[in-house]
């Protein structure tokens, strides 16, 4: 009964959300009909000819939820850009654009004015819809119920129906379902509260490959609380207007991007980023004692960020994963004076009766090093 | 004294005096739960089926279930001396009109999480009150006023002053007079703007106002010596201290500054094991009285008696002119002797608000030559400075209509002025009336503009609590609501535009620049600023004359008449103090140290009166009109005395102190023209009705086991383990098959010197604002649950009627054989390397085993969710109070044990900061809340590994014992015994 309940509790409905239709559509409302929609989907899209060439839109700016990064601004958000603003702005900056990049890629275009009058009142729907998310694929889920079906087919089988006549078809079967069945409920249990590979898109499409990995920019420059407190810190807009109070133009972003945070600077409002790593509320975790004491590379946890355009958890940050490292992770405790508290060790060290030192031996496996 | 345990309901239908058949209600309630049951209804087919679909429909739920998206949202422009994640530290002061402490606030990412004494204020060190400890929580009170306001409408600053400025020049012109009332005012930048702000106009009138009063002590110190001052009392200097009536360790004048002092004295360990001795005269049992040496029960109709024949006796020996007067009931001539004895060494002190004795006291003090080695005139506290007959000519002019502006500051005499329908009365009668206080109050909505004021860690301000001994406090937050510093509001109504944080540099350039031997001003205001302090030497002022004439005319005037009836005493409330913090529910949980209860004010009885009146613990007593209070039956009461504590009864004053016990201001009387803190009575009636009791300790006695262990001075000169005996025998009969535990680095370990311990519950709200401990409500600590890592026993011995009281700090033992860990089935408690009893709240199953192991009784049970609950309204159910919990400290979900965890938090941090600095961790480097806060340092932590440490001596210490160590627990807690001094008087 107790499960009976603890079920109903769990299972909450889900709630769709409605689209709410928008009072205003752009600055032409007499322009949205049905058909002039559709119109401006094909000129998006680039399905209308012109001058025996097509200028497809969605092409760089992405209409669907992607998780490959694409540096190009997509839909929603150039929709969100130019929801306010008039026309002739959009027209402008599509066909005399300002910027060294766009005018590269937008170099040629011909689109009349009520062309792009039909794509701006396409593209203001982004911003009441959203992107179109992408169809799921046949999940472990399908699979878990596929198995469930036939374990229980059989089973029935087995017992009462009796239709297959080979019976060792019925218990190879069961033998399999049982097995993936109980398999997939270990992992994904295991898994539930762990975000492994959680990687969000950010409010601007930061990359580590290209600050860390290309320009070489220190870990530390911007994260620099890191080796000092327990957070290894978000770096202010200030630490970003460094370089960018110069750097205007990304190779291959172009300047709307980096545009976000002189914005947001000059604006003073903060970037409101995701948070990638997650740690429960009930761990202390202090980066400084990990990367200034226990001289932990930055991608030993946190992986290969300098390949990264977009930060993606690496570890599962779960408490075998930490415990696994302070099982194994050698210290030199004779490099840092504070361990010579430790006189047995420092002894038995001397003496050869132990090789090595790891976290565990001084007590890094213990609960209150972690959880208080 | 014992009572069944009761569920809430229970005792709500008991606290309204109803009684009903509570077990058939009881049972009726049980069932009730099974009524919706399933179980009866059998489980069908049907059933499995349903069962079996939700099953599916929640493993597809569970399997898309996502965490919640967390947002970090950086700073724009870092400040350069903040670190992400890393405390930060204010030097500032604390002072709300009635206490002073020099503190250092602790903040994290902007926000003051916790306040620390100021270890280079000289003033109070390192100590802190509980009341300095919870006023961080007040910072984020709810019930703080958030905008100006006109007639009770929210209106703009800029209007507010452009109508007050245009008002007060209005008055001003017709030569109406302005009067401003405020609480003692500390600051001397402060004062100095209120005088340049009154010189602007033709009648302006200042009054301080206190609401507990030490107005008969200035008045009697100006009277005998031309000074109007509350002279400081220099404990570490005397021999013999008797004091009447004064609870100068639990509330009178400072305690926070007189407790290091007096305990300095009370360590026998010096070279000539001498110590202080200290005899007590009181009505009520109170902190000192606890502490004395030799406590007396006294009426405080028979003080005078006592004081003018004390005074005979020591003039008698001394020569003095003896005068006229009854005989104490008592022989006081083995007392004088003793005092003249340590002539020059001596104090006698008196609490009572009252001219006359002040004088006599003054007067003794003179013959024993206490001036100025032990009572300081020239150094004096500038802790109070209200007169009451100023105050009580102010309501009288209200009400003539005299005065035509009323500006009040940091006062609530609607709540705290005895005849309030007096003072309501006559601001009625008043044109302009602004009110200025912080948080909402009784007189908060009687005045036409509110114009709400900063909280102290919000503002500006100086203070000179001791000439030449001066202190800032700095903003530490920016303002969280509208609200406006009292002398911002004072600079723009004189018209400047200067902010009062200027004005205040420049006073100090001005002021204090040229006392300090640096060269450039900015040099001197940053280190001031860093340091919180600067002292320079006050030129002394002329030797005093002690004026005989005051003492002539109070000895010759008739003494008070002996009642035969009930006294009843008014006293200050350890916790709450004057009433001031009464909505900040840390100090309203927070037990009274001799009573062990909170969340109400009681009338604590005698023994004898309680027997005599049919009084039981709860029993309702009518004592006056309007003034129904449950008896506290209250061992060493003095018989035919009931005391009282103030703070309490709030009617407006925000939601956790809402009709919270009865407001005994209005039973203060004015007489002889200062305020009397008690009245008399016949004979208070029994109402035969009973109310349940938030008691915390029930029991008194430690029923003849050695729990605290104490000696006397005379046993303790001839052997330092005296009073210890059981010591030795115990750790004889220690025997154990299993090989001893090595303890490899660190190895903590807690002495708490019982001899130190005054009892003063600092330490209770320092662990609770650290340890981020949930305040749980009355019903719940009826119900035993109150969530205190740390509590301060009281026990009791001797003769109940006037017994030997002790304290001692009880936190969890850290056993190195603790009886919790072994019965753990999940392991959610064990032991770690560095001795730490640990507890793991996120493998805890709540089975509550190691609660009923533990033989200490230290680890308490969460059982409800006290954060976001409505149901437990306090500081973690609104956003707001929620920002003063420690980020480094988890706080607790429903289901788990927690218990003292010797602050791991600060252990690790300090480890930490030892490693990144690569050097070994100093002694004394590692403090806990609890250390950290008392005034007397009785508590100690440090490294047991560490031979040299503090704490190690202190465990090789002939006095050092284990709490129940015949258990074999092996604490890592240790004891000192306590010593009383038994020496000189025999009586």
């Amino acid at each position: 009964m107790a499960l009976l309940i603890l079920l109903l509790v769990i299972n909450i409905p889900v709630q769709s959300i409605g689209i709410q239709p928008k009072d205003s559509v752009g600055n032409n409302p007499g322009m949205l009909n049905a058909e002039n929609l559709v119109r401006g989907e094909r000129l998006f899209f680039g399905l209308v000819y012109q001058d025996n060439k097509s200028i497809n839109c969605a092409g760089c700016h992405n209409t669907r939820e992607s998780d490959t990064l694409n540096w190009n601004p997509d839909a929603l958000e150039i929709s969100r850009k130019y929801l306010d603003k008039t026309t002739e702005d959009l027209n402008r900056v599509l066909l005399r654009p300002s910027g060294q990049k766009m005018a590269q890629v937008h170099k040629g275009f011909q689109l009349t004015t009520e062309d792009i009058i039909l794509i701006k009142a396409y593209m203001d729907r982004f911003v009441d819809i959203g992107l179109k998310k992408n169809k799921p694929v046949i999940t472990n889920l399908f699979l878990f119920i596929i198995a469930s079906v036939l374990f229980l087919f059989s089973i029935t089988d087995l017992i009462i129906t009796k239709i297959v006549k080979k019976r060792w078809i019925n218990y190879s079967v069961l033998i399999v379902t049982t097995i993936f069945i109980i398999n997939t409920l270990v992992i994904d249990a295991i898994a539930l509260g762990h975000s492994k590979d959680y990687a969000p898109f950010q409010p601007i499409k930061f990359s580590h490959a290209v600050h860390a990995g290309q320009n070489g920019t220190d870990c530390i420059y911007c994260h620099s609380s890191a080796p000092y407190s327990k957070i290894a810190g978000i770096p202010p807009e200030n630490v970003c207007m460094n370089c960018h109070l110069m750097v205007r133009n990304g190779t291959r972003s172009g300047a709307t991007e980096i545009a976000k945070i002189i914005s947001a600077f000059e604006a003073k409002k903060p970037i409101e980023w995701i948070r990638v790593y997650n740690l429960p509320d009930h761990v202390f975790f202090s980066h400084a004692q990990h990367i200034s004491v226990g001289e932990v590379k930055c991608q030993e946890c946190h992986g290969k960020v300098e390949e990264m355009n977009v930060i993606k958890q690496v570890g599962d940050l779960s408490m075998g994963w930490c415990i696994n490292c302070h099982r194994t992770k050698k210290i030199n405790i004779h490099n840092n004076k504070f361990y010579s508290e430790y006189i047995d060790l420092v002894e038995k060290v001397k003496k050869g009766v132990v090789d090595s030192v790891t976290v565990r031996m001084v007590g890094g496996t213990e609960c209150m090093k972690c959880h208080y | 004294m014992k009572t069944d345990r009761k569920n809430p309901k229970e005792s709500e239908n008991l606290a309204r005096g109803e009684n009903e058949n509570t077990s058939e209600s009881n049972n009726n309630r049980l069932l009730d739960l099974f009524e919706v049951d399933f179980v009866r209804q059998g489980t069908s087919r049907r059933d499995f089926l349903k069962v079996l679909g939700f099953s599916f429909a929640s493993a597809a739920v569970l399997a898309s279930c996502k965490r919640p998206v967390l947002k970090a949202l950086p700073y724009i422009i870092q400040p350069p001396e903040l670190t992400p994640g890393q405390a930060l530290y204010y030097a500032s002061s604390y002072y709300d009109g009635h206490e002073y402490s020099g503190i250092l606030v602790k903040t994290r990412d902007g926000r003051p999480i916790k306040i620390e004494g100021n270890a280079l204020c000289s003033f109070n060190k390192e100590g802190t009150t509980a009341r300095v400890q919870a006023s961080v929580l007040s910072l984020y009170d709810d019930a703080r006023l958030k905008s100006p306001t006109e007639d009770n409408l929210p209106v703009s600053w800029e209007i507010i002053d452009k109508k007050i400025t245009s008002e007060l020049t209005r008055i001003n012109s017709t030569g109406g007079e302005i009067v401003l009332l405020t609480s003692s005012i500390l600051s001397p930048s402060t004062a100095k703007l209120i005088n340049e702000f009154g010189a602007r106009f033709k009648n302006f009138k200042w009054v301080q106002y206190d609401a507990i009063s030490y107005s008969a002590v200035l008045e009697a110190n100006s009277i005998c010596f031309g000074r109007q001052v509350i002279p400081d009392y220099h404990f570490r200097n005397t021999s013999v201290v008797v004091s009447i009536n004064a609870d100068f360790l639990g509330t009178w004048v400072s305690p926070v500054h007189f407790i290091p002092d007096y305990i300095s004295r009370r360590k026998p360990d010096n070279e000539e094991k001498d110590m202080l001795l200290h005899i007590h005269f009181e009505s009520g049992m109170s902190l000192t009285g606890a502490n004395a040496d030799i406590r007396k029960k006294i009426k405080p109709s028979e003080e005078k008696i006592l004081l003018i024949d004390l005074y005979n006796k020591i003039a008698e020996k001394t020569g003095g002119e003896i005068f006229p007067g009854v005989p104490y009931r008592e022989d006081l001539s083995e007392l004088a002797g003793n005092l003249i004895e340590s002539k020059g060494k001596a104090i006698v002190l008196s609490g009572t608000n009252n001219v006359d004795i002040q004088i006599i006291v003054n007067g003794i003090n003179l013959l024993l030559g206490s001036y100025t080695e032990c009572i300081d005139l020239n150094n004096s506290l500038n802790i109070a400075s209200g007169i009451d007959s100023n105050m009580e000519n102010l309501v009288n002019e209200l009400n003539n209509g005299t005065v035509n502006a009323l500006i009040m500051y940091n006062v609530n005499p609607v709540y705290d002025y005895p005849d309030s329908n007096k003072f309501l009365a006559g601001i009625k009668k008043t044109e302009l009336t602004i009110n200025m206080t912080v948080s909402l109050n009784e007189t908060v909505g009687r005045c036409k503009y509110e114009c709400p004021v900063h909280h102290y860690l919000e503002l500006w301000d100086d203070s000179e609590i001791i000439p030449g001994q001066l202190s800032l406090s700095q903003p530490c937050i920016n303002p969280i609501f509208d609200t406006r510093s009292f002398q911002d509001s004072l600079l723009k109504w004189t018209g400047k535009s200067t902010p009062y944080h200027n004005y205040l540099i420049s006073n100090w350039e001005k002021t204090y620049y040229p006392h300090s031997a640096f060269s450039d001003f900015r040099k001197f205001w940053n280190e001031s600023l860093g340091n919180g302090i600067f002292s320079y030497k006050v030129p002394e002022r002329n030797s005093f004359n002690f004026n005989k004439e005051g003492l002539n005319k109070v000895m010759k005037s008739s003494s008070n008449v002996l009642s035969n009836g009930y006294e009843i005493i008014i006293s200050e409330s350890v916790s709450l103090g004057t009433g001031l913090h009464a909505n900040n529910p840390w100090l309203m949980e927070l037990p009274d140290p001799i009573s062990r209860q909170c969340w109400e004010n009681v009338a604590a009885v005698s023994l004898t009166d309680a027997k005599k009146l049919g009084l039981q613990m709860g029993s309702l007593v009518k004592i006056a009109d309007g003034l129904i209070l449950p008896a506290f039956i209250q061992p060493g009461q003095t018989e035919g005395t009931i005391s009282v504590s103030l703070g309490y009864g709030h009617t407006n004053s925000g939601p956790v102190c809402k009709n919270i016990g009865v407001n005994m201001y209005p039973f203060v009387r004015i007489s002889e023209r200062n305020k009397m803190y008690g009245f008399s009575i016949d004979k208070p009636d029994n109402t035969l009705k009973r109310k349940q009791l938030a008691l915390t300790q029930e029991h008194y006695s430690m029923e003849g086991r050695p729990i605290v262990r104490e000696t006397v001075l005379s046993k303790y000169k001839k052997d330092p383990s005296s009073g210890n005996e059981f010591h030795k025998e115990f750790e004889s009969t220690h025997k154990t098959l299993y090989p001893d535990v090595k303890y490899d680095g660190f190895r903590w370990g807690l002495s708490i010197d019982l001899n130190s311990c005054v009892g003063c519950n600092s330490c209770v709200i320092a662990c609770q604002a650290e340890n981020n401990i949930p305040v749980v409500g009355k019903n719940e600590v009826i119900r035993r649950r109150i969530m205190h890592w740390i509590k301060i026993d009281r026990y009791y011995s001797d003769n109940p009627d006037n017994p030997l009281v002790y304290f001692q700090p009880l936190v969890c033992q850290h056993c190195d054989n603790a009886p919790c860990e072994n019965v753990c089935p999940v392991s959610a408690t064990n032991h770690s390397s560095e001795g730490l009893n640990q507890m793991t709240y996120n493998r805890c199953v709540g089975t509550k085993y190691c609660i009923n192991n533990c033989p200490y009784k230290v680890r308490r049970f969460n059982w409800y969710r006290y954060t976001n609950n409505k149901a437990f309204d306090f500081n973690t159910a609104s956003d707001l109070g929620k920002m003063v919990l420690n980020p480094d400290v988890t706080v607790r979900e429903r289901g788990v044990v927690e218990k003292c965890s010797l602050c791991v938090q600060r252990i690790q941090e300090k480890k930490l900061q030892a490693k990144l600095e690569n050097r070994r961790l100093k002694d004394y480097e590692i403090k806990t809340a609890c250390m950290q806060a008392c005034p007397s340092g009785a508590i100690v932590f440090g490294n047991l590994n560490d031979r040299n440490s503090k704490v190690s001596r202190l465990f090789t210490d002939p006095r050092k014992y284990a709490l129940l160590e015949e258990l074999h627990t092996l604490p890592s807690v240790g004891y000192l015994t306590k010593i009383r001094n038994d020496e000189k008087l025999n009586t």
